[in-house]
């Protein structure tokens, strides 16, 4: 019998390919500190997946970096090397590795670091995020998608709500490099977004509208940290998104077969 | 709607493909075997000895707890091997051909006079183990009454066969085999073809119950497990039946002429396959046989059942209409024992959500959910999503795709055996 290549490295592998360039526009825009940011924590990320894997017999997988690049673009600034550690280790070990791993999950790890990072260490300011790395963005959501590794429903529900959204208060235009970024890196991650077609259509949207609902009332706030917390509290929702249309389903089904 | 579009996957295997305008060549091979494995179970009572003659369609042993089961000969010849394991369970029935062999004749005037008289011709013609009862995917208990029944008129699955060209020139045959059918059940009779399909073979005996179905001829919706899903699920109460067409005419051919078909349209293809070709050798055939002179140099493996499910063996399984040859070398690198270990104690291994997934089960139904209910054994949710009306074989696209260990084919059987473990008792 014939087997197949999607298994969980290779769309592993396809993400971190389509998200080569974001990676390459953020180290130019960055220069040589970027990418001994991001060795430092694909080094503390790949620690605790050797220790998991010699305490649980768990395979490590390449979504180590696409965890850490997500890390280090969108981490607070001016953050010590304790507290980065710090923030990693809880976001790797509670988003990740005490579910089974990658593909195991229920939350996005780097979604789950950046939430910690924020909430511990409020005086840490929230980085702005140059506006090449959002034109960086598009390339590599079309590519996923493409590949069928990222929803093409989730990007659409964001877009879709994002641009009404934008109809009703023009100002929210100048976030979207930031909230493409962060849709890309956290919100579309595929273990952790809604596997329901119409699942995803409700988590898109749900994640641009939480971050319109940001922008109108949460005054003082970094672009940066209404899209992560949008992407966090749309995260906690979608095994309850999939629940309600898996139900919906099952009660439009034996209605129609009655 | 929020499930509604037929999608799926074409599988692109290496290899010749057999050209529907060649000459379909006959190969009758010189040995043939009624096998089975030990998870089929089947205990059976032999009807015939070692050594003995019999004629082809003969009866050869009945089922040990529906003794009016009957499978007949394949072929006209010797027996060659009873090969029966403890508890009388069926491993393997051998015969050597007979050039000169007869055909048992049956007599199929008694079967129109009533429902039961029909039935018994079937169970004593071997033509009722063609049938395929969901749930479970196994020969339909004699009294069970299906709510509808499908006939197979399409096969997506890689490399099949056109069951049209099965039935080519037997449109009498098909119309008659039908007839029969409707007799069978008081629903529905779905003709499931392609969509770019002529009008078929309804025409031949009008019925308001005769359903047309035009199906998109994309795997998986070839199979009549999503079809049954889509149109009429199954359920313990209301089974549902499913056919082959080529199968509905021979029932059809055993009414006009009280004789059991003596062969099958197969196709004979593969990557390690030097002339891919269809075929019409007898049911249980030699693979070994068919393979000689048609394959390519070096190591090989001749699956009985298409590229994706199919199981490498001696001989044409019961319900198989491919015979797949594949290259051998590559299944012989083996993992480093790290790897390899790690990957054992990751089982099941984590399915990531992809639109390729959503395609294998044709977005008929929540495909990640119906997975993740089969890998932890959650026969409830899998129940209510429709595994009832689905068999191994209907999942195999998802297998393929995902790579998964352990395969959510085996693991929906073993699902489906349980639950009629329980129902039984």
């Amino acid at each position: 019998m014939i087997r197949g290549i999607w298994d969980r490295e290779t769309v592993a592998l396809l993400l971190l390919c389509a998200s080569l360039p974001i990676m390459v526009t953020w180290f130019l825009a960055e220069g040589w500190g970027a990418v001994a940011r991001l060795v430092f924590v694909t080094l503390c990320i790949g620690i605790w997946q050797l220790i998991w894997m010699l305490a649980r017999a768990q395979p490590p997988s390449f979504a180590v970096l696409l965890t850490a690049l997500a890390i280090v673009i969108l981490a607070p600034e001016n953050l010590g090397a304790l507290q980065l550690v710090l923030g990693v280790s809880l976001g790797i070990v509670f988003g990740e590795l005490a579910f089974g791993g990658w593909g195991r999950n229920i939350l996005n790890p780097a979604t789950v670091t950046l939430a910690f990072l924020g909430f511990g260490f409020p005086g840490a300011p929230w980085p702005e995020l140059p506006i090449q790395l959002g034109w960086a963005a598009i390339p590599a959501a079309l590519v996923a998608a493409w590949f069928g590794v990222v929803s093409a429903r989730l990007l659409l529900g964001a877009g879709v709500v994002f641009a009404a959204a934008v109809w009703i208060d023009p100002g929210l235009l100048e976030l979207w490099p930031t909230v493409l970024i962060v849709l890309v890196l956290l919100v579309a991650d595929p273990v952790a977004s809604a596997s329901t077609p119409v699942g995803a259509w409700v988590n898109g949207a749900l994640y641009a509208g939480f971050v319109a609902l940001f922008h109108a009332t949460w005054q003082g706030s970094a672009d940066v940290q209404m899209a992560v917390s949008a992407a966090f509290l749309v995260s906690l929702a979608v095994p309850l998104i999939d629940e309600a249309i898996v139900s919906l389903w099952v009660a439009q089904r034996r209605r129609k077969l009655d | 709607m929020l499930w509604n579009r037929q999608t799926g996957l074409t599988v692109d295997v290496r290899g010749p493909v057999p050209a529907a305008h060649v000459p379909v060549e006959h190969n009758i091979t010189e040995e043939a075997a009624l096998s089975a494995s030990a998870d089929d179970d089947l205990r059976v009572t032999m009807l015939v000895d070692e050594d003995q003659l019999v004629a082809q369609g003969a009866p050869i042993f009945r089922l040990r707890h529906h003794p009016d089961i009957v499978q007949v000969a394949p072929m006209a010849g010797r027996v060659a091997v009873v090969d029966l394991a403890p508890g009388r369970r069926l491993s393997e029935i051998r015969f050597f051909h007979e050039n000169d062999g007869d055909r048992h004749q049956y007599a199929p005037n008694a079967a129109h006079k009533s429902g039961d008289a029909l039935r018994l011709l079937l169970m004593e013609s071997g033509l009722w183990l063609a049938l395929r009862s969901r749930p479970f995917g196994r020969a339909p208990l004699p009294g069970e009454e299906p709510a509808a029944i499908f006939i197979a008129g399409l096969d997506t699955k890689p490399l099949a066969p056109n069951p049209a060209l099965s039935v080519k020139g037997r449109e009498e045959d098909v119309a008659r085999g039908i007839a029969q059918l409707l007799r069978l059940t008081h629903g529905p009779v779905y003709l499931c073809q392609a969509g770019d399909a002529g009008e078929g073979f309804a025409e031949f005996a009008p019925n308001d119950r005769i359903r047309r179905l035009k199906v998109a001829p994309v795997h998986p919706w070839g199979l009549p497990g999503f079809l049954v899903h889509q149109h009429h699920p199954a359920t313990l109460s209301r089974p549902v039946w499913d056919i082959h067409l080529e199968d509905v005419a021979a029932i059809g051919a055993l009414f006009a002429t009280g004789l059991v078909p003596q062969t099958r349209l197969i196709s004979f293809a593969g990557p390690a396959v030097t002339d891919a070709r269809l075929l019409r050798c007898q049911p249980g055939a030699d693979l070994r046989s068919l393979c000689y002179g048609r394959v390519t140099h070096g190591p090989h493996i001749a699956l009985s059942g298409s590229p994706l499910e199919g199981r490498a063996r001696r001989w044409l399984g019961a319900r198989d209409r491919q015979v797949s040859v594949m290259n051998a070398g590559a299944s012989d690198q083996r993992d480093h024992w790290l790897v390899s270990a790690l990957k054992q104690a990751s089982r099941p291994r984590p399915i990531i959500p992809t639109a390729a997934i959503e395609r294998a089960l044709g977005g008929a139904l929540p495909a990640l959910a119906l997975l993740r209910a089969l890998a932890v054994g959650d026969r409830e949710t899998a129940t209510r999503l429709g595994a009832l009306s689905l068999v191994g074989e209907d999942l195999t696209l998802a297998d393929y795709v995902t790579c998964a260990a352990p395969r959510h084919s085996a693991l929906l059987d073993n699902m489906l055996r349980e639950i009629a473990k329980e129902e039984a008792s």
